[in-house]
């Protein structure tokens, strides 16, 4: 059976769309999972999530990888956060144990593995949480991993950056549920976009699943009960705005 | 670029009788600038079978192995009975080729290279059934790009098969080409104005080739000649086309209609869908006659001096995504008042739009609601700036929509700023084409209420589409 790799980025503690993901990952006969960070922050459910991811990284089922809501839990982020982000994270502080937050201080920043680089925001200096939307800061990304395969999260939209033959990276927007193929003589840089808070205006979760052999990427999107992940916000006193979020897609 | 050339040894893998991956290699059937072709013969697969192996190495453009990549990419997503089955095909690095479906015929370049005379009937029969190749591309959200004589096969019973996609563009595809090219690739006497300022994503260049082709066929001239340089190619963003009946007497004024506004240096002055082109060919009745049909002689020198200088602000036309030129799906809009809590006016605007939406397999909902200016200010609290106020009248037009259960590609959800709700609802309405709005009237609200009475007539009065009130 050739290795179908799930890869999965800002999650933010939306267990609804976890759940939903990993059932469709499961039927899309997913092998294994990266998760590329920001477990956590925004909506209601920091714990479960981590809980979750834990056990299958402890199977060595998944790799985790550090986002920056993940070191805000265990690290002062205020300065550069939004207040309703802020105020996500005091909540969610205040909602894990110290094992929970003793996995999210064990989260490697970068992964490389034969290929491909795993990475929350960009290769390129990754503590500094630069995010990917334009050729720059896609090349950039392309220039510090060396890898043909970059996988990155943090700006919550989908995208993949190909290299065109002057080396250029430029953007496409893909289509969910088309296989494209990413043949190896290039170098790729793919935004999976966001699991647990979209925003493109399209509620349902986005995630990307890699196929090494066949040399072919796909973006989904999976469609979650959206209402009930938005009542736990409200439910939980996180601000209105984050429960509103996950209706609109925006 | 990281290619891996191991690629030397490419012309030693293929020759004839080598096995590569159960493809048993014939003769070689044609070499090109860009590629090579063997026919090939594999243990189940019945039909004949043609391997495309690239032309690489160090002397060759690193157009051909994009081109390449690109034929590779777009012709394993297509399905149309108008291009060759693809078969399979090897490692880019390593060993490329393309197998594909050996398709009978000969190029429609052979019959005019021979010198062959078609009759208008034949012209008509080559154009519609182009169109209809065309059309089975871009319903896909395909589009060719060098559509030309050399790459259209023709059989014994006149069937059309469209070859070569090394230059097509395919919307959900990366465009390899994009960006990285000199301008105006393809074939100089083919290719449309818009192709030569380098956009990649208008199907209606496959439109303005039909028409270069009809109008070669039948004149046995190019409509803009062959130009050698960036000049020369320029000329079509302006000419006008030496009128077909000039050359042929015998062509109808109907035809000459046709081919030439294939030609309309703005894509959105042609035909705006291959089906149409096809359409008007096979009922020419239905063909609007214009002056377009009336013309004998070529422009006057001023009236083209006067066209070069307006074509020097030549703006290409916005591109659409392929596939809208065939979407029929009804759009309706339902206006929502999200400030009025009429339980039962609710009930029954989410009943008709849900039998409504039933009833058109394909249609789309837009839920609609107008809010007065939001303020311009940065409030302390999220719900007093602008959008946490525009949010929240997107989720309670998404909690009224929820009970439909419309999967999201079927539904949106808009909040308009307007002074004037009802002409906004109205512009709207025409800006996206509806075929329908929906709108609620309660038995509830005081009817002499003028300005609600002054609204619905409004949107009655002026909408571009039929109006449903629901009544309670």
């Amino acid at each position: 059976m050739t290795e179908r790799i799930g890869l999965f980025a800002d999650l933010h503690s939306n267990l609804e769309a976890f759940d939903a993901c990993m059932e469709k990952a499961k039927e899309l006969g997913v092998t294994r999972m990266v998760f590329l960070g920001d477990l956590v922050g925004y909506n209601a459910d920091p714990g479960a999530l981590i809980d979750r991811i834990a056990e299958m990284v402890a199977d060595k089922k998944a790799i985790a990888i550090l986002g920056n809501h993940d070191q805000a839990v265990f690290e002062d982020h205020r300065h550069q956060m939004n207040a309703s982000a802020n105020a996500a994270i005091e909540w969610t502080k205040s909602q894990l144990n110290s094992s929970q937050i003793q996995f999210l201080k064990d989260l490697p920043l970068m992964v490389q593995e034969d290929a491909m680089c795993f990475v929350h925001a960009s290769a390129h200096n990754p503590a500094d949480w630069n995010y990917i939307t334009d050729s720059m800061s896609a090349w950039r990304c392309v220039q510090s991993s060396g890898k043909t395969y970059t996988f990155v999260g943090h700006a919550h939209e989908q995208a993949l950056f190909y290299q065109s033959a002057v080396g250029k990276l430029i953007r496409f927007t893909p289509h969910p549920g088309d296989e494209v193929p990413v043949m190896h003589h290039r170098q790729w840089v793919a935004v999976v976009g966001s699991l647990g808070q979209p925003r493109d205006g399209n509620p349902e979760a986005c995630f990307a699943v890699f196929e090494p052999e066949l040399e072919v990427l796909t973006f989904h999107r999976t469609p979650y009960d959206q209402f009930t992940a938005a009542d736990k916000v409200r439910r939980a006193g996180l601000p209105e705005d984050l429960a509103n979020r996950l209706i609109t897609g925006k | 670029m990281l290619i891996n050339t191991d690629i030397e040894a490419v012309d030693e893998i293929f020759q004839e009788g080598k096995v590569v991956d159960g493809f048993v290699l014939g003769t070689e059937v044609h070499r090109g600038g860009m590629a090579s072709l063997y026919s090939a013969t594999k243990e189940g697969i019945d039909v004949p079978i043609l391997l495309k192996i690239p032309r690489v190495g160090r002397d060759q453009p690193v157009e051909s192995l994009i081109g390449f990549e690109t034929e590779l990419t777009i012709l394993r997503s297509l399905k149309s009975p108008y291009v060759p089955q693809y078969l399979g095909s090897g490692n880019m690095a390593t060993r490329p080729y393309i197998a594909m479906e050996r398709v009978e015929g000969r190029p429609l370049e052979d019959f005019i290279k021979e010198g062959k005379v078609f009759t208008i009937d034949e012209v008509v029969k080559i154009g519609a059934d182009l169109a209809q190749a065309v059309q089975s591309l871009h319903a896909q959200d395909a589009i060719h790009l060098d559509i030309k004589p050399e790459n259209i096969l023709i059989d014994d019973k006149g069937k059309l098969t469209l070859i070569d996609f090394g230059l097509s563009h395919h919307a959900r595809f990366p465009d390899l080409l994009a960006e990285e090219m000199r301008k105006g690739i393809g074939s100089a006497p083919y290719i449309s104005p818009e192709q030569v300022t380098g956009i990649r994503s208008d199907y209606r260049s496959d439109i303005f080739s039909i028409g270069v082709i009809m109008y070669e066929l039948l004149t046995g001239e190019l409509p803009f000649g062959n130009p050698q340089s960036m000049s020369g190619l320029r000329k079509r963003m302006w000419a006008q086309a030496f009128p077909p009946r000039a050359i042929r007497k015998e062509i109808p004024r109907w035809l000459q209609e046709i081919v030439l506004r294939c030609l309309e240096p703005r894509a959105a002055d042609r035909y705006q869908s291959a089906t149409r082109l096809r359409q008007v060919l096979r009922d020419h009745e239905s063909v609007t006659l214009t002056e377009r049909a009336d013309r004998v002689d070529p422009l006057s020198f001023w009236e083209n001096l006067k066209r070069m200088f307006r074509a020097a602000g030549y703006e290409p036309s916005p591109s659409p995504r392929p596939s809208v030129g065939n979407d029929d799906a009804p759009l309706m809009i339902a206006a929502i008042d999200t400030r009025q809590s009429d339980e039962d006016l609710r009930e029954r605007m989410q009943t008709t739009a849900k039998n409504l939406l039933q009833a058109y397999p394909e249609s789309r909902l837009v839920c609609l609601s107008t809010i007065a200016s939001t303020p311009t200010f940065e409030g302390n609290q999220e719900s007093e700036t602008a959008s946490g106020i525009v949010r929240g009248h997107l989720v309670q037009l998404m909690e009224w929509a929820k009970p439909l259960k419309l999967p999201p590609e079927r539904i949106s959800y808009h909040v308009l700023e307007a002074l004037d709700p009802a002409s906004r609802i109205v512009d709207f309405a025409k800006d996206n084409d509806a075929s329908l709005i929906l709108i609620g009237a309660s038995h509830k609200l005081p009817n002499k209420v003028t300005p609600w009475r002054t609204s619905m007539t409004k949107i009655v009065e002026e909408a571009p589409c039929s109006v449903h009130i629901v009544r309670t």
